[in-house]
Order: C-alpha cells, then structure tokens, then sequence
C-alpha cells in the first residue's frame, strides 16, 4: 500500500519537476531577448566575439534543445558552469546552501520550541489576559512586513545602538570580512535575520498549537482520561499534546520550500550569502544554468517537503490512511 | 508565504461541518444569517470600515493631496530635501524633496489597487479552472491539477523575478503576476468544495432533469463554492498586500517614480542616519493596512465559512 502510494507520488513529482524547470527557462529565454549573460562584464567584446559566446553557451540553438541537452546531464549528475562566471553550478549552491540552511533551520526551531508551549499556555488560559496579549503578538506577526522588520532591527540594534556606544550587531552579511567566522562571529549575525524570519513561523504555529490543543482538549477520550482520574498534567501534556501537534507536523513540513525561497527577502535585506540571493542575483543577469541549477534544488524541496508531511501525518495517526 | 486559499492553519482547524444545523432558531437564509454574524463583530466591522476609509483617501487622492497637503506626488523641490515631519510638510519630505504624505496617498491607489485587482483576478481563473476539474473529474482533473501543482511548486518570488523582467510591471501586470501564483490555491479549495457538493442529491434531481453542464456548473455549484471564495477572498487581501509591497521592495515591482508603499522604502537603509521617518511611515502604513485586512477578514471567514457552524 504504502510503496504503491510513494510510487504514484513519485511519478507525479517527475511531472513537476519537468514542468517547473521547462517553465523558468521559457520565461528565461523569452524575457533574455538579445541579451547574452555576461556580455557587460567586458566591453571590448566585437560582434563576432558576442557570437561565439553565444555559440559556446548553446544560445544559438531553440530552448527545447538547450532545455533537452540539461536535462540529459542532470540525470548524469552535472548541473554545467555557471554562464556568467564558468564555475560549476554544483559548487555555486554547495557554497550558499549552508548559509540557507543555517538561517532558515535556526528560525524554523526557534518557531517550534517557542510556539507550541505558547500555543500551550493560550489554550489552558483561553481569554485570559496571557491569552489576549499571545493574540495580538500573532495577529502582529501575520501583519507585518519582513522586510520593514527587517529594516527597524537594523536600525536599532546596529545603526542606534552604535551612535550611542552600546554594543551593536552586524547589519549585513553571515560573518565579519576581517577575522571573522568563529561561532560567536557567526552568531552574531545569525541573531537579526533568523529573528525576523521566526517572528512569522512563531505567529502561525503558536496560533495553530492553540487551536489544534482547543480543539482537542474537548475530545471525548479527554473527558474518559479525567473521568478515570488521570492527573491533570497527564491529560493535558499525554493525552492532549500528543494529539494536537500531530496536524503541527504538516504544517512545518509545509515550510520546508521555505528554506531555500522563504528567506529570500530576509536574505536580501540582511545581505546574507545565501541561496535565495544567489537566485536573485542570478535571475537578473540571465544565468541559465545557475537558476535551472537552484530552481531545480528548491523544487525538489517542495516536493520533498509535501510528501515528508504527509507521510509523517500517517505514521502519527493511525486514523489516516494512504488513497 | 501563503496566499490565497493557503491558509493551511484556518484550513485545517475547521471541524468538521455538521450536516444541517440545529434549528434552534426559525429557518434564516444562509447570507442573511451570515451577514447578522459579522455585523454583531465590532472589531471585525471595525477593521472593515477602516479598509472602506483607505480605499476611500486612496480613490479620492488628488482630493486629499489639493485641499490636504498641498503638493503633488511627483513634484521635486531640491531646495527642501528630508524635511522632518512638522509644517509645511506633515509626514516630511523625501531625497528629492517630495511629500511623503502626499506619495503615501498616492501610493495606497496603487498598493491597494493592485491587491485587489491581484484578488479578482486569482478568484476568477482559480474558480474556473476549480470548477471545471472538480466537475468532470477523470483526465480534465488530472491535468489540470497536475498543472496546479506545478505552479504551488515553484518558489513564487522566483517567479516574479522573471516574470517582472518580461512585463515591465504596471499596476495590471503586476497584478496578473501575482495572480498567476495566486490562482493555484483558490482551484485547489474549489475543487475540494465541487468535490464533496457534486455527490449531493440534488445535483442528481437537476442531471436527471436533462440540465446541461454548464447550467449546472453555473447555476448550482458556483453558489455553493461561493462562501469558500468569500473567505478565501477576504483572508487574501492582506497577504497579497505584503507580497506586493516586498515585490517593490526589490525593485521587481511598481517602478519610481510612480509612488507605491514597497518602492518607498527600497533606498531606506539610506536614510538610517538622518532621516528614519522616511523608514516609519511607509511601513507603518502597510502594516496597519494589512492588520486591518487580516482582521476583517478573520471577522468574514467566522461569519461566512460554513464548515465552522
């Protein structure tokens, strides 16, 4: 049952994959014009020159047959050059990958372990004055631009607190240029933008936690577990929390995409050296084989991230079952 | 970022809906029940009538600037750059010296023009293409929804990266930008709903009566999808407005000099030493707009969403 479900699944996910990737170097190719990547990098370059650029990066040819010939080396393991600088693509996202990974991963467990026990306390104390102020914090954080956010920190904690000779945080990049990339260094940097981008995941799993936790505290096997004189603390945490994060589960896993696209704009403004900004970047200067390259990693992140909750929600509750 | 019809948390946390209510009450119609239930939600109303206000100063724009401020959005005056907030200029001026109220206003046409065009838009192909799979199933659902999945598979903001290059975005093709992500939520949702009223008995009475299936699509599905879109609608709204806001951000959306909320605040990074309400008021503005349309919306989606009686 299961591996005919994967199976299936498998084969739908190859669709997408083939449709995402033909997609972007559609847009791509139409959008490039004349335009040939990395032809402003040297302005000496004669029309013949331009051509034969044009001919090395096989942009002289239709897009199907660009498109084919990638697709031919993908599935041989090599994602080609980057057309704007020639270094291989693969070592392009080695290099921003972890940076991606490093900000999103902290920001995602700091959402976790913040909201479920703030999601905990909202439902055990619903319209309490504790509950009111959870509320407004989560109604904030669906409200708020991560970009302004963004901005505001910086400006505090490294533009204010520096005119006033307090200690201040870095306001850009992953470590210090000059002797930096320790932990603590790393740290630093780490703690503006992974605030920001857990600001929003804490305002919607704590809210969820709540309800899901509401919702479940007012089962019937709730009521047999007090009626048979359970200890309260048993009922809430055994009975109840187990029960409740079980839906929370689909929805981290539903953030998963995120990790490479969801701090795109974070990245930006914090000029963090990850994977979303290599995307940006590359996006504008028309660099095929770069953003076939991530757009092809983050697509089957999504995948793999959908299939993982789901998979993770059946195991967890036996009431599910695979169609 | 979830968009429209993405909300897994309001999704998910709806019991199951019960068959037909308890009849405590003499039989009402669904919309006048619904509309009572939101007009008894004051905080709801409240944010409501606060989005109607925004939407009001934004039409009536050169209204305000004439008789309000004074000055015009795109007006340079070189001779009084960064004036802080006060008199003449309320909000301050900005690097080129114009208005910052005045742009702020003007701004709000586009920010909230666009976010509701970007709505409409979504609603209208995302129900269709809904409807349509979720009606004759079979093949049409396969491809269709593969279809779908494809575009919920690709990081958004990538899209709009390549798509804003080859539009060269105005309000309406930013709009249609944002829309053609925004669409795949709203299919999904309806075909959901097409799916579970298309077994229903009296869709079997209307088929047997030898009604065509557009008339049935149209006449006897769409009323019943339309709560899920209400919502879906109202809850939309805020998250588009962010999107497109962080689209102008990055300089892929609404281009200056045209003023919108997003573009204002893309060089502010540079005004961090002299200037920050050039920071505050731009941002402020989206957050208090969004916060209402989140909040009225959340008022809609309890009054409105059946599977929450």
């Amino acid at each position: 049952m299961l591996a005919k479900y994967l199976l299936r699944r498998f084969f739908a996910s190859i669709v997408v994959v083939l449709g995402v990737t033909a997609i972007t170097l559609v847009l791509m190719d139409r959008t490039r014009g004349t335009y040939v990547p990395g032809i402003d990098l040297n302005p000496n370059l004669r029309p013949d020159d331009i051509e034969r650029l044009r001919a090395n990066l096989g942009l002289d040819r239709p897009f199907y047959v660009w498109y084919i010939t990638w697709l031919w080396n993908v599935v041989h393991g090599d994602f080609g050059r980057s057309m704007i600088d020639g270094s291989p693509v693969m070592s392009h996202i080695l290099d921003r990958l972890p940076n991606t990974l490093e900000l999103t991963a902290t920001a995602i467990l700091i959402g976790v372990v913040l909201s479920i026990p703030l999601g905990v306390i909202g439902a055990l104390r619903r319209g309490s004055k504790v509950d009111h102020g959870l509320t407004v914090v989560s109604v904030a954080g669906f409200a708020v631009p991560q970009f302004w956010l963004g901005l505001l920190l910086i400006l505090f904690f490294s533009v204010t607190f520096e005119q006033h000779g307090w200690p201040w945080l870095p306001s850009s990049g992953a470590t210090s240029a000059l002797g930096g990339g320790d932990i603590l260094d790393r740290l630093e940097h780490l703690i503006m933008p992974a605030t920001v981008l857990s600001f929003f995941y804490l305002s919607l799993w704590s809210r969820f936690t709540r309800s899901s936790m509401l919702e479940v505290l007012s089962q019937d096997y709730i009521r047999t577990a007090r009626a048979k004189g359970m200890g309260e603390r048993r009922v809430v945490y055994l009975h109840g929390l187990r029960n409740a994060l079980i839906p929370l589960i689909t929805l981290v896993g539903l953030e998963l995409p995120g990790l490479v696209s969801g701090g795109l704009v974070v990245e930006v403004v914090f000029g963090w050296p990850g994977i979303g900004r290599l995307l940006f970047e590359r996006a504008l200067q028309y660099d095929y084989s770069t953003v076939m390259g991530v757009t092809f990693f983050a697509t089957l992140l999504v995948i793999a991230g959908n299939l993982l909750a789901d998979v993770l929600y059946a195991v967890l509750d036996p009431r599910i079952r695979y169609a | 970022m979830s968009m429209l019809g993405q909300t897994p948390a309001t999704e998910i946390e709806a019991p199951i809906s019960t068959f037909e209510g308890a009849a405590t009450r003499p039989a009402q119609s669904y919309w006048n029940e619904s509309w009572e239930r939101l007009r008894a939600n004051r905080i709801g109303m409240g944010a409501g009538i606060l989005i109607v206000i925004l939407g009001a100063i934004a039409l009536a724009a050169p209204l305000f600037t004439q008789f309000l401020t004074h000055y015009e959005p795109y007006r340079l005056d070189l001779l009084s750059t960064f004036q802080p907030p006060g008199h003449p200029h309320l909000l301050g001026t900005d690097d080129l010296g114009r208005d910052t109220l005045t742009r702020l206003i003007y701004g709000g046409r586009v920010s909230l023009g666009v976010a509701f065009l970007t709505v409409g838009l979504s609603l209208t192909l995302g129900t269709t293409v809904g409807l349509v799979a979720g009606f004759y199933g079979r093949w049409v659902d396969d491809i269709l929804m593969r279809i779908v999945d494809t575009v919920l598979s690709i990081p958004a903001i990538f899209l709009f990266i390549l798509m804003s290059i080859l539009f060269r975005p105005n309000p309406i093709t930013l709009a249609m930008i944002i829309a053609s992500v925004g669409w795949g939520g709203v299919a999904r949702l309806v075909r959901g709903e097409v799916l579970s009223v298309k077994q229903r008995d009296f869709i079997m009475a209307t088929r047997s009566i030898g009604a065509r299936d557009l008339r049935l699509i149209a006449i006897h599905l769409l009323p019943n999808v339309l709560p899920v879109l209400i919502v879906a609608a109202s809850l939309g709204v805020g998250q588009i407005i962010l999107i497109e806001a962080a689209l102008d951000f990055l300089g892929l959306g609404i281009q200056p000099p045209t003023a919108s909320w997003g573009n204002m605040l893309t060089n502010a990074q540079s005004y961090f030493f002299h200037s920050v309400w050039l920071v505050y008021f731009p941002g402020v503005t989206i957050f208090i707009t969004v916060l209402a349309s989140n909040v009225f919306g959340n008022a809609v989606r309890d009054a409105f969403d059946p599977r929450l009686k």
